[in-house]
């Protein structure tokens, strides 16, 4: 059984935001509610002033604190590593959102981030929040998997309709194998520049695990001990600090 | 208590506790009582997913993409990983192809205008018809214009053509129908700067080939190369390469304020806006002075020893130049006074940092020095762009690998019919008039308004409102927007009142809310089209779309409505259309050249082509190495190139040869004069010209592309909109960029509303404090501002750029100088 671990190199990520769009459209997701979001923070004053990003996924830790406060054992990790939502069993109490570190967990019932609101050009039906004739036909409530219903929290799955069907015994999810393409991750297949990578933590020989070696790979708030399975590379890899002046006025 | 409540409402903690069935009978949360978990947990359908091959349509670039189909509804694209542009990758515009086709505002059929008034409150009360009828209503127009002699009345107006099989048949039916205004394309108003510098240079009017996988130095000059340039996602295909590679490849990038493309970059240099000629001149100053030339492309002096001074002329007979001509001009009358300090105080950038990239560019090979709209949108911006150019010249990338090409074009086989014979009475007048001068286009290019120019669209407008040098009667749009996107739109939305218009767009825009009869394309899911490549890495790349599903309404694809018309025209006219029967007979008889020519990829017919989604054929035919050309002879660059054979067939002088001094501009040297004030014997050298800043503001006014601006449609896709501005928070706007102190000399806070005023008008918008824009700077991403676009589009703010951006355009090259008006920024 793989232990899937991302690893994001952010000398070469250029910001673009595919992988916000790519899983938007795989799974569906609403207007700014970006399950992969690529957060944007600037430093310095001019002419000396540096743009950092920082793509963001659900960081999937080994220690969830998600998975901890969950009072309906809604939110859990699969064997392979992955932390998912049973639609069935959340009761949207958001104590997720709040023990999450990363704040990559959504809960999207509230007045649309964008409006006109998309959800009445497609209203839901089946119990969907909403029903847009794109919908990806993969749908499996019981991980949090395709348009959920009102009321839930949802979050990045790391593709895992993709990922759960990938052949057994693979180390790496390597987009550039046209037997592999269809099971990687939607936000690691698209990028350009190939800042993502994709494999089995557990495996020593992973290409995740050289880049991780070999680049110095860090997790991002370690000391909170929930030991994500995403690492970053390079130097764009740090948070700037909170910046009251971008509260948002409009 | 409230939270136990709402708590118990919730159907699935009724479920997971199994409390369901019991609750269930009591009515709380009936609604989704079902089972669902069991219904939920497997695809929602059983149908085949199958994957269509087609090319995004949201930038020109040519990405092949996967269309993911199941039951008859698209719900996926990827990058095609046989497309040698997107390599199984996209951009993050190409994901979000799904939402054109399912867009809601799209137009369902054709329709007509029953509403007389045309105005931006005025609703079209557009009525459906039959294809029949708006087909005929339409013929019957054109040929009522053709029986009174006025066919020059009618112009169609294009934006993004694709290829062969839409944009490319417009000319024919131009000269068969017979008027100058058949087509006009939008290039004035997109990027004609750097094609123009280009051809007046290196004798190829063109956008560049690029070989980035081996540049191990960029010089961007105001090029968006990880925003806006194209093709956007191979180029961050190619940043993760060369960024990676070894040796890594240094990037220095110019521009006006920070973005993605400077942070990323080794070195970020903020210019003042319109400048960037005087930079790239010292720069080539530092370059000669230092003897940092590459003298195997450049030439040298006879004896070696270099006698570039600053200040001092050079005695030409004492320097043998290999493929460039007018070096000895060029520093004798310009270069020689233009040092770094010069440059200093005219760029704003400090002389030391030109010097350190003059070293950098003249010590690192291959280096290329790119540039687009940034400089070239300016009055001054022909000559900005063949000062930048020059630099390519200087370090012997034209040609060498690392560095820049033109594209070929592809192996089409000919079209069934000959339009030379279906020329009737009417058509070859008219074909003379052109000939002869007496029958100008509209726009007024290629008379002695506008000689240098490509097209000048943005002269339409007004042009027609002032009836000089005639009143148009009928205009056709083609995948453009002028109305919206022309600079001083607001003249346009006034002209267009008086004129017929077709509109061949699928979607609601500001040219449609114009339109008397509304013929809508399919989108570019539902085509059958060709689209050969942008220029790309020089060897022939021409890509097919195929229709992922059958078309959700009744809408017709543009080269079918375009050849419908014809065979509706009266005359021999008619009948070529009838022989040329429809868009896929054009593209199977265009096919049939594949089979003397098979694609490296195998592609050797229209169905292969289909199967494929594109045709390619490797190698680039010429290489320039240590100043010697050669061509492909099939297995390698190996047959030297004679001079006349370069001149023919790359550097397209007059010289033969990259021109300092343009042979071109000499030859138009009384127009230079007249428009730029610089002597005529002057005329052609690459210097310095100051820009002109209209609009009466103090702040310099640009309005760059995000990454998320889809052609024509990003400001009505959700998710676009809400990813738009990401650097500045644009999630439901974009923001207008402002330096701090600028700012608060204003009273203005960061998070107001401000007024932006030109002489034109003045429109409104949320700002920001940034400190990465320039304090005498103000930026403003143009997307939004729409009024009639669509509902996620209308009413958000801020306003048009364009509403205040004034209609001045450089007198060379045409282009719209749309970063060159000065605004002034209030509180409102």
């Amino acid at each position: 059984m793989p232990k899937w671990g991302m690893v994001i190199d952010l000398d070469k990520c250029t910001g673009c935001q595919a992988c916000t769009t790519a899983c938007a459209m795989e799974n569906n997701t609403l207007p700014g509610e970006s399950w992969q979001d690529v957060l944007f923070y600037h430093e310095g004053k001019y002419p000396n002033t540096s743009i950092k990003w920082f793509p963001r996924p659900c960081m999937q830790c080994e220690n969830p604190s998600c998975v901890h406060v969950c009072p309906t054992r809604a939110t859990y990790k699969t064997d392979d590593g992955v932390v998912l939502i049973d639609w069935n069993k959340c009761i949207g109490c958001k104590y997720c959102m709040i023990a999450c570190p990363y704040g990559v967990r959504f809960y999207a019932d509230e007045r649309p981030l964008l409006e006109p609101d998309i959800r009445q050009a497609f209203p839901g039906s089946d119990g969907q929040m909403w029903s847009p004739p794109f919908q990806n036909p993969e749908s499996d409530w019981s991980k949090g998997i395709g348009i959920q219903p009102r009321g839930v929290v949802s979050k990045c799955t790391f593709c895992y309709h993709k990922i759960s069907k990938a052949p057994a015994g693979v180390t790496d999810l390597d987009e550039d194998d046209p037997d592999l393409v269809e099971y990687v991750p939607a936000c690691v297949r698209t990028c350009a520049p190939k800042a993502r990578y994709f494999g089995d933590l557990d495996n020593p020989e992973s290409k995740v695990n050289e880049l991780i070696a070999n680049k110095r790979g860090t997790r991002v708030f370690e000391h909170t001990g929930n030991k994500p399975q995403v690492y970053y590379l390079g130097e764009h890899g740090t948070v700037p600090k909170f910046d009251p002046q971008f509260d948002d006025q409009a | 208590m409230n939270v136990l409540e709402t708590l118990i409402t919730r159907r699935r903690f009724l479920q997971a506790s199994g409390a369901a069935s019991a609750l269930a009978a009591g009515g709380i949360g009936l609604r989704r009582l079902n089972p669902i978990s069991e219904s939920k947990a497997q695809r929602l359908s059983s149908g085949e997913t199958v994957v269509t091959k087609n090319v995004c349509h949201q930038c020109p670039a040519r990405c092949g993409i996967d269309v993911y189909t199941t039951d008859g509804r698209v719900h996926g694209i990827y990058g095609s990983m046989n497309s040698p542009i997107a390599n199984g990758k996209l951009c993050p515009k190409g994901h979000l192809g799904t939402y054109i086709l399912y867009d809601p505002d799209r137009y369902k059929g054709p329709m007509r205008r029953t509403n007389p008034n045309k105005g931006r409150d005025e609703d079209p009360q557009f009525e459906a018809i039959s294809w029949e009828e708006a087909l005929d209503i339409v013929a019957e127009r054109l040929n009522g214009l053709r029986a009174n002699n006025e066919s020059h009345r009618f112009g169609i107006l294009y934006g993004r053509g694709w290829g062969a099989s839409c944009a490319g048949l417009l000319g024919t039916f131009g000269q068969l129908y017979g008027s100058p205004n058949i087509a006009i394309g939008h290039s004035s108003m997109c990027s004609d700067g750097s094609m123009v510098a280009k051809g007046l240079t290196d004798g190829n009017e063109s956008y560049n080939a690029y070989d980035y996988k081996n540049v191990n130095y960029l010089l961007n000059f105001g090029a968006g190369f990880l925003e806006a340039f194209r093709p956007y996602n191979y180029l961050m295909q190619v940043w993760g390469h060369i960024r990676t590679k070894s040796p890594k490849t240094r990037v220095t990038a110019i521009d006006v304020h920070a973005n993605a493309t400077n942070a990323a970059a080794d070195r970020k240099l903020l210019i003042r806006p319109g400048t960037d000629g005087a930079m790239a001149l010292a720069i080539a100053h530092v370059i000669l002075t230092e003897g940092l030339w590459d003298k195997e492309f450049v030439g040298d002096f006879r004896d070696g020893r270099n006698r570039f001074e600053s200040g001092a002329t050079i005695d030409g007979d004492d320097f043998n130049q290999r493929w460039v001509h007018g070096l000895e001009t060029w520093w004798n009358e310009e270069l020689k006074d233009r040092t770094p300090a010069w440059a200093e105080k005219i760029t704003s950038i400090p002389a030391r940092h030109i010097s350190e990239v003059a070293r950098e560019f003249g010590t690192t090979r291959p280096a290329m020095a790119i540039f687009e709209r940034g400089p070239t949108a300016h009055s001054n911006g022909t000559w900005n762009g063949m000062a930048i150019h020059a630099l390519n010249a200087l370090v012997g990338s034209l040609f060498a690998e690392g560095g820049m090409f033109y594209q070929m074009g592809p192996s089409y086989g000919p079209l069934p019919v000959s339009a030379g014979d279906y020329m009737d009475e009417h058509a070859g007048r008219v074909q003379e008039r052109i000939a002869s001068g007496e029958l100008p286009r509209i726009d007024m290019k290629g008379t002695n308004r506008w000689p240098l120019a490509r097209n000048m669209m943005q002269e339409i407008g007004p042009n027609h409102l002032a009836g000089e040098p005639y009143k148009l009667d009928t205009v056709m749009f083609y995948l453009n927007n002028p109305i919206w996107t022309a600079p001083d739109s607001k003249v346009w939305e006034e002209a267009f009142k008086d004129i017929f218009v077709i509109e061949t767009s699928p979607f609601p825009s500001e040219s449609a809310k114009y339109a008397d009869i509304i013929l809508p394309d399919h989108t570019y899911l539902e085509r059958l089209q060709d689209a050969p490549t942008y220029p790309f890495e020089g060897w022939p790349i021409a890509t097919l779309r195929t229709p992922a599903v059958e078309p959700l309404y009744d809408t017709k694809v543009f080269g079918d409505t375009l050849i419908e018309i014809g065979k509706r025209i009266d005359g021999p006219m008619g009948e070529y259309y009838q022989a040329l029967d429809n868009t896929e007979n054009v593209l199977r008889h265009l096919a049939e050249g594949f089979r003397d020519d098979p694609g490296t990829n195998g592609v050797n017919d229209f169905e292969s082509w289909k199967r494929e989604g594109v045709w390619y054929r490797k190698p680039y035919h010429w290489r320039q190495r240590r100043g010697v050309f050669y061509e492909w002879d099939g297995e390698g660059y190996n047959r030297r190139m004679s001079p006349s054979e370069v001149r023919e067939k790359l550097l397209r002088t007059p010289s033969g040869r990259f021109e300092f001094v343009s042979g071109k501009l000499e030859q138009h040297a009384d127009y230079v004069e007249q428009e730029f004030g610089i002597p005529a014997e002057r005329a052609g050298i690459i210097q310095w010209v100051a820009p002109e800043h209209p609009g009466g503001g103090d702040l310099y006014f640009s309005t760059p592309k995000t990454a998320m601006h889809a052609e024509g449609r990003g400001a009505n896709i959700p998710h676009s909109i809400s990813l738009m501005q990401p650097v500045m928070g644009g999630r439901r706007t974009v923001y207008l960029e402002i330096h701090p102190e600028t700012a608060r000399e204003r009273g203005i806070r960061s998070g107001d509303r401000v007024r932006i005023r030109s002489e034109l008008g003045e429109i409104e918008a949320y700002c920001r404090y940034f400190e990465g824009t320039r304090p005498d700077t103000v930026v403003l991403p143009m997307e939004h501002g729409h009024w009639a676009q669509g509902r996620w589009a209308e009413g958000r703010k801020p306003g048009h750029s364009g509403e205040i951006t004034v209609n001045r355009s450089d007198r060379i090259s045409g282009l719209a100088s749309y970063y060159t008006t000065k605004v002034s920024v209030e509180r409102a």
